[in-house]
């Protein structure tokens, strides 16, 4: 594990990309070199709320790509698992991104050798929607106005189109129901130290990109950008590196303060009674894989007759299949129709077999998930 | 009534399954409750077989395997066991006592700690009393 | 290569927003659209279902051939014993070729709207949610998912929330304080001393066409949920029929031409006794397997088109793959000729 500072030797992608442009530019060496089949990215579409993951097979595509966009909550890991399978493919991936990824691979779904994870630090993401109410409300300007958005020094700060800025306190959105997604807000996992490499403007000085290299395959990207003439680094200073890991350890904390309030259990939410048994939660799920194939969909469990659900035959078998490896992406929560906090129940079990086992779901570093290794131990 | 109590058990057939098969032949009295459903061993068990078991109107669940190190599998009733953590965790969440559920390592020539577990167990639920899911 | 597009949902009236996942030029999935106004990518199973059309096409029909024999057939036929059926699934376009070609050919034109008729001044889906009082016609959480989603911000903006449903499991009763099987007469003369201006009256069906009259004379707002994603569009361009003149339209045709709607599933009707059926149809339904000529057209995931949803937003979409065949405008161009 090392740290660098990495800026783009493209001027084009210095302009659009955010803090250096060096995440584009490492992509852009992947693509050139020919060392992935194709780039998966985020990219904004009507706006800047509503973008979603494109795959670009052309380097010139890339600089569509560039920027962040805290407002498109989305998930890349069952996307990877369904449709990349047999592809050499590199994505960026925010914590909970690499998490379902991980737990994918232990799960064989998918290859590690075929993919190339570049992570992004993580502050948390905002619900498009709800982001622009929120906009709306606490802000004077109009949501269409804004043409970029960061989350900085617990503050969510938008940029209009005339270059000005406005600032809110997180903390107070948060206190009014707005703000990050309720998942984000109890996360803990704000870099992501399983993929090659974690970006982030966090301790960089402006202009640069600070990048933690986590492994062997991410020292030889920057190594092989560098070389490639793309990519220029240095060495941060030890108060840059001091800087990032403060503002993580601030995140932290404010995200274990949220973990502190207390969850009801399911028998005491009345939210479940809204159930419709559609399968969104299931559906959308990064970790469930087993699609047709699910327990829920067997005759013995298969029940229509029963609408909502009995809460145990339904979000019961499912808790047993995998909340051991939720990795609180929120997901099921943003399809609900019905607006069910279901990933509360998850990441709450997910939380109290952590007390059992110490196994953080796809940060741990346990070759198979705890349930089903051959290991002789009881808990 | 006490007597409608429904006990579902789930017994590994190499250890607890004689093990009800000895106090059967020893005529060993126990409360008949128990509906006995023979699996392989303990670690072939779901979670979700104990959970359709309640959504059918189980009032408690039990589970009987061999004594860890004598698993026919090696390592079965290890995972069971951990497994097992994991559905009392999961029945918390859903207002079923975790009294009602309730796992023991029953060799095949213990047909007494099979007789005492069943007496114990109808005692335990039947202060509880039935289940009532919502 | 995998690309993901932004479509509308077709199966209800509520409009909601639907991502597609393409692997070249198949669908293969859907993607939460979670910027969308109306469902913040909120998709019920109907919904997330609607692309399985693509995998019912027809195949094996010369579409030429078909256009050519329904051409033939319409011509040989008295245009006064020509029926056309319009439906909520065409779309706005759609309905307004249909209806042009109905009236200068002379048939007669039939489209069915559950019974329910255009209010022009609807509560809109924020209104629903603010609303100090839901009275809720039909099982809406169920059956229109995203605005039983508002019907739930209602309540917890401690909105009373009565409910009526032929279903007495209706999920919405979960969250009513007030539930009823009655009729809907009778549901709204118990209830009529309470409904106030801040209440709002939801509503996916009526018993009788009273029933309307009724609901539009309260003093607060309405909004009827349709069960096809463009009936309000189509209200907007032709009368509806209730079910009783729709039997009696059946009944003096001879020649029935179905436009991309499924009637034998409106209708309890012997369509055996109408001479000739011709379905113009995206994907095998129950009226293509009764129907005498099939017309494969294009499915709305294959053209640009709009629809009104039950809120009265007209929402544009474009087409997400490619189709050989033509769409209802192109076909009746053809059947014009």
């Amino acid at each position: 594990m090392s740290y660098v500072l990495a800026k783009s030797q493209n001027n084009e992608i210095l302009e659009a990309g955010e803090c250096g442009g060096a995440v584009t530019s490492i992509l852009k060496y992947l693509l050139d070199e020919g060392l992935v089949d194709g780039v998966l990215a985020l990219s904004p579409q009507d706006d800047v709320y509503d973008a979603f993951p494109v795959f670009v097979t052309d380097s010139e595509d890339l600089l569509k790509t560039a920027g962040s966009y805290h407002c498109a909550p989305t998930m890349i890991g069952d996307l990877v698992q369904k449709y990349f399978i047999d592809k050499k493919v590199a994505f960026t991936v925010k914590p909970c991104d690499m998490r379902a990824v991980e737990e994918l691979i232990t799960r064989h779904k998918i290859n590690r050798d075929n993919i190339y994870m570049i992570g992004l630090n993580c502050g948390g993401t905002v619900s498009p929607v709800s982001g622009r109410k929120m906009i709306d409300l606490f802000y004077e300007a109009n949501p269409d106005d804004v043409v970029s958005e960061e989350i900085d020094k617990g503050q969510f700060i938008i940029e209009l189109a005339d270059g000005s800025e406005e600032a809110v306190k997180i903390h107070d959105l948060e206190n009014e129901g707005y703000g990050r997604r309720n998942n984000c807000q109890r996360c803990d996992v704000k870099i992501p130290r399983k993929a090659n490499i974690a970006c982030g403007n966090w301790g960089a000085e402006d202009g640069w990109t600070f990048i933690e290299i986590n492994d062997e395959k991410g020292q030889e990207l920057i190594d092989g950008a560098k070389k490639a003439g793309i990519l220029e680094t240095k060495s941060p200073s030890d108060a840059a590196v001091e800087g990032r890991s403060k503002v993580e350890n601030i995140m932290i904390k404010m995200a274990k303060k949220n973990q502190d309030a207390t969850y009801p259990t399911v028998s005491e939410m009345t939210e479940w009674s809204r159930c419709i048994s559609c399968y969104a939660c299931r559906d959308v799920c990064p970790i469930c894989w087993c699609f047709e194939n699910c327990e829920l969909n067997k005759p013995y469990f298969k029940d229509e007759a029963n609408i909502p659900p009995v809460p145990i035959a339904f979000q019961g078998v499912r808790l047993s299949h995998m909340s051991f490896s939720c990795v609180d992406c929120g997901q099921c929560d943003d399809v609900c129709p019905m607006d069910i906090p279901v990933s509360l129940i998850f990441d709450k079990l997910q939380k109290k077999y952590y007390d059992r086992t110490g196994y953080v779901a796809g940060v741990s570093d346990d070759i198979k998930p705890p349930l089903y290794s051959p290991e002789k131990t009881e808990l | 009534m006490s007597d409608d109590l429904k006990i579902v058990g789930l017994l590994c057939n190499w250890c607890c399954y004689g093990g009800a098969d000895t106090a059967g032949t020893a005529r060993m009295q126990y409360s008949p409750n128990i509906r006995i459903i023979r699996v392989m061993c303990s670690g072939r068990i779901n979670p979700s077989m104990i959970f359709k078991a309640f959504q059918e109107g189980a009032d408690g669940v039990f589970v009987g395997g061999c004594h860890i190190g004598d698993c026919h599998y090696d390592a079965g009733n290890y995972k069971w066991s951990r497994r097992s953590k994991i559905v009392e965790d999961i029945l918390e969440e859903f207002g079923i006592e975790k009294e009602r559920f309730r796992h023991e390592w029953i060799s095949a020539s213990e047909g007494e700690k099979f007789q005492r577990t069943m007496e114990e167990f109808h005692k335990t639920l039947t202060k509880l009393g039935p289940l009532e899911l919502e | 290569m995998f690309e993901i597009k932004h479509t509308l949902c077709p199966s209800c009236s509520v409009g909601c927003g639907i991502n597609v996942i393409l692997d070249g030029e198949e669908i293969v999935g859907t993607f939460p659209y979670k910027r969308h106004p109306v469902n913040a990518g909120k998709n019920c199973l109907n919904g997330r279902n609607s692309i399985e059309c693509c995998e019912s096409k027809f195949e094996d029909i010369d579409s030429e051939k078909a256009i050519a024999d329904a051409s033939k057939e319409i011509k040989s036929c008295d245009s006064s014993e020509v029926s056309v059926i319009c439906s909520g699934y065409d779309t706005i376009e759609e309905v307004e070729a249909i209806k042009n070609f109905a009236e200068s050919n002379g048939f007669n034109i039939g489209f069915y709207s559950d019974d329910l008729k255009n209010v022009d001044d609807v509560a809109s889906y924020d209104e629903l949610a603010a609303a100090g009082k839901v009275f809720a016609i039909g099982d809406l959480l169920y059956e229109n998912p995203l605005i039983g989603r508002r019907i739930v911000h209602a309540k917890q903006n401690d909105a009373k929330i009565y409910a009526l449903s032929k279903n007495e499991n209706a999920v919405t009763f979960n969250i009513a304080d007030e539930t009823s099987t009655s009729s809907v007469q009778e549901f709204l003369d118990k209830f009529a001393g309470e409904i106030d201006d801040s209440s709002v009256v939801v509503f996916n069906y009526v018993d009788e066409a009273g029933d309307l009259d009724k609901l539009e004379s309260l003093s607060c707002k309405v909004l009827p949920v349709f069960s096809k994603p463009n009936t309000k569009g189509a209200l907007g361009i032709v009368d509806p029929k209730s079910s009783d003149e729709m039997i009696e339209l059946f009944d003096n045709t001879k020649l029935l031409l179905v436009f991309n709607d499924d009637i034998t599933e409106d209708f309890d009707y012997d369509f055996g006794r109408i001479s000739k059926i011709i379905s113009f149809a995206c994907c095998e339904n129950d009226t293509t397997e009764i129907a005498d000529i099939v017309v494969p057209v294009k499915s709305w995931l294959e053209q640009d088109g709009s629809f009104v949803n039950a809120m009265g937003d007209e929402q544009n979409f474009s087409s997400v793959i490619e189709s050989d065949n033509l769409g209802i405008v192109e076909v009746i161009e053809e059947l014009n000729k």
